[in-house]
């Protein structure tokens, strides 16, 4: 017997809304961009003609340069932002926790994480780097910053999703807080936070890479000034060098947070957890 | 069995450190000192950085100046026009990509392969990379600018959407091609309905990047509030500088706390 299909739900009005506001969107971005339609229609192909005289990228050249030794700076500018992310963030995330700190402690404190994050790392490196001149130090400094204030926030809610009970026991032996974090706090967040400073250390190496192009030490400078020659060949070579090295630290890094969230075992979506938590969205 | 207690007070041994842990932490330790030692730090570098007195010149931030609505304010506004668009471009690929490059919604193996090695390249490159290459190609100004958000919001929300496509409920597709569905309409009956509230989430959260982004695109030329910073940074004019950043703090925060409410209702 055939069943009448279910009526369709009345969405015409409020999409109508939202197209409009679509359009009214682009429409007033467009008109700001000073965008005319020979400009977008020859775009791709200037883009097209960059990208096809970088082939054969020139890396014997590129090699004599030094610009390895450049791609490492930028990875050991990452490493120390984010020691320095970790180093700080720890203890203060702590006392930013819900379920550990009082309020008039993690009020101020969270407050502080929230603001350190707001700033992103270029605009640091530049109030930054009058004061230390322009160098791989800057850079280092700028992300270091820059992760305190995210680490500390995912921390924070690493220690504020952790299991109450051991914290209890410690303190029915006569322990003090101080005690309590340790043993009872700390031995059941330790590996989560871990795997968000190797995270974020995969975010910082692109970071410091970039931070690079305005005088903060790293491949960024080598991009700007085969760019500035025109020498797209070694441009080529810089980018693919580049992509390389990220992507080896990203899959090293993805590998060792799967050890330390499951021990090994077979994980579906690894990186799921760490894109949840950085978005704010639980599936 | 492992013995828990010792005979004498029966409370429980402690695990020995392995040797493995001490080689791991001995690694990291080395690494660290080599790195510091590459980017020059020494504890007492902290010391000198807030003791200079090249501070001063951050202060007093000239609010005038700051205020006036053709050095700030239009910067300014052009940074969200580029914003803006480079979600909405960006965002709106991102749609039929991320079908394809998920396992579960890819139309055949071959797409999916060539597909998902692209956007992980693309990802790999920095976003002011990509400024930069295109200021280079399409001339300095927010085109450019516009161009290199887009591709890299495109790639970013890619790889998280087609995380949120990985995972969602395959047993509506299962139904949809078990009647027949052919593949588009199967996945877009089947697959879409589930998993578009993640993505309005992920748009608006890619829309607050794209704002950060946006801020600092103008530091290698390629338009908005960044390249007012980047003319007041070389005319050694900090306090204009700190006055430039204060607002665009501000702006950031109030951005992030409205998306972070929109999408607390959405998922």
């Amino acid at each position: 017997m055939p069943v009448a299909a279910p009526p369709r739900p009345r969405t015409a009005g409020r999409n109508w809304i939202i197209a409009f506001i679509f359009v009214a969107g682009a429409t007033w971005s467009i008109a700001g961009l000073d965008v005319t339609l020979a400009r977008l229609l020859g775009a791709p192909a200037d883009a097209w003609n960059i990208l096809h005289r970088m082939f054969p990228p020139a890396f014997n050249e590129v090699y004599q340069r030094g610009v390895v030794g450049k791609v490492f700076e930028s990875v050991y500018i990452a490493w120390i932002g984010t020691i320095i992310g970790a180093v700080v963030s720890l203890p203060f995330a702590f006392l930013a926790a819900t379920n550990v700190s009082p309020r008039w402690i993690r009020t101020p404190i969270r407050q502080i994480f929230n603001a350190v994050r707001a700033v992103p790392e270029l605009i640091l490196a530049v109030i930054l780097i009058p004061i230390t001149g322009l160098g791989p130090w800057a850079g280092a400094l700028a992300i270091g910053i820059h992760s305190v204030g995210t680490l500390g926030k995912w921390a924070c809610e690493a220690i504020e999703n952790s299991d109450h009970g051991p914290v209890e026991a410690v303190e029915a032996c006569g322990g003090v807080w101080v005690s309590g974090m340790r043993w009872g706090v700390l031995p059941q967040v330790m590996p989560v936070i871990t795997s968000y400073w190797l995270f974020r250390f995969e975010i910082n190496v692109r970071a410091s890479a970039v931070l690079g192009m305005i005088g903060a030490g790293g491949v960024g400078a080598e991009l700007v000034s085969q760019l500035v020659f025109r020498n797209f060949p070694a441009v080529g070579a810089v980018l693919a060098i580049t992509v390389a090295v990220v992507l080896s630290i990203d899959a090293l890094s993805a590998f060792v947070r799967r050890r330390i969230i499951t021990g090994g075992g077979p994980t579906k979506n690894r990186n799921q957890e760490a894109t949840a938590d950085l978005t704010g969205l639980k599936h | 069995m492992n013995r828990v207690t010792t005979p004498e007070d029966g409370r429980p041994t402690r695990p020995r450190l392995k040797l493995r842990t001490f080689l791991t932490a001995g690694l990291v330790l080395l690494f660290t000192i080599y790195s510091g030692r590459q980017v020059g730090f020494t504890i007492s570098t902290f010391w000198e950085v807030w003791s200079n007195p090249l501070w001063e010149k951050f202060w007093p931030v000239p609010w005038e100046w700051v205020f006036d609505r053709s050095n700030v304010i239009d910067p300014l506004i052009e940074t969200f026009q580029i914003a803006i668009i480079s979600t909405l471009i960006g965002c709106g690929l991102a749609l039929p990509l991320s079908f394809i490059i998920s396992p579960l919604t890819t139309p055949n193996k071959p797409t999916y392969l060539v597909a998902k090695g692209i956007m992980n390249v693309v990802r790999a490159v920095p976003d002011l990379f990509w400024a930069k290459l295109l200021v280079t190609a399409v001339g300095i100004g927010a085109f450019a600018g516009s161009w290199a958000l887009s591709i890299f919001s495109l790639a970013v929300m890619v790889k998280l959407f087609s995380e949120t496509v990985d995972s969602a409920d395959p047993r509506p597709l299962e139904a949809a091609r078990a009647a027949g569905g052919r593949h588009t309409p199967a996945v877009r009956t089947g697959v879409l309905p589930t998993v578009f509230p993640s993505y309005v989430a992920y748009s608006l959260y890619v829309f607050e990047l794209n704002i950060r982004a946006s801020i600092v695109l103008g530091l290698v030329g390629a338009g908005g509030i960044g390249r007012v910073v980047e003319a007041q940074r070389q005319y050694f004019r900090f306090d204009r500088v700190l006055g430039i950043l204060l607002i665009i703090f501000v702006i950031v925060i109030v951005i992030e706390q409205i998306s972070v409410a929109l999408r607390k209702r959405l998922v």
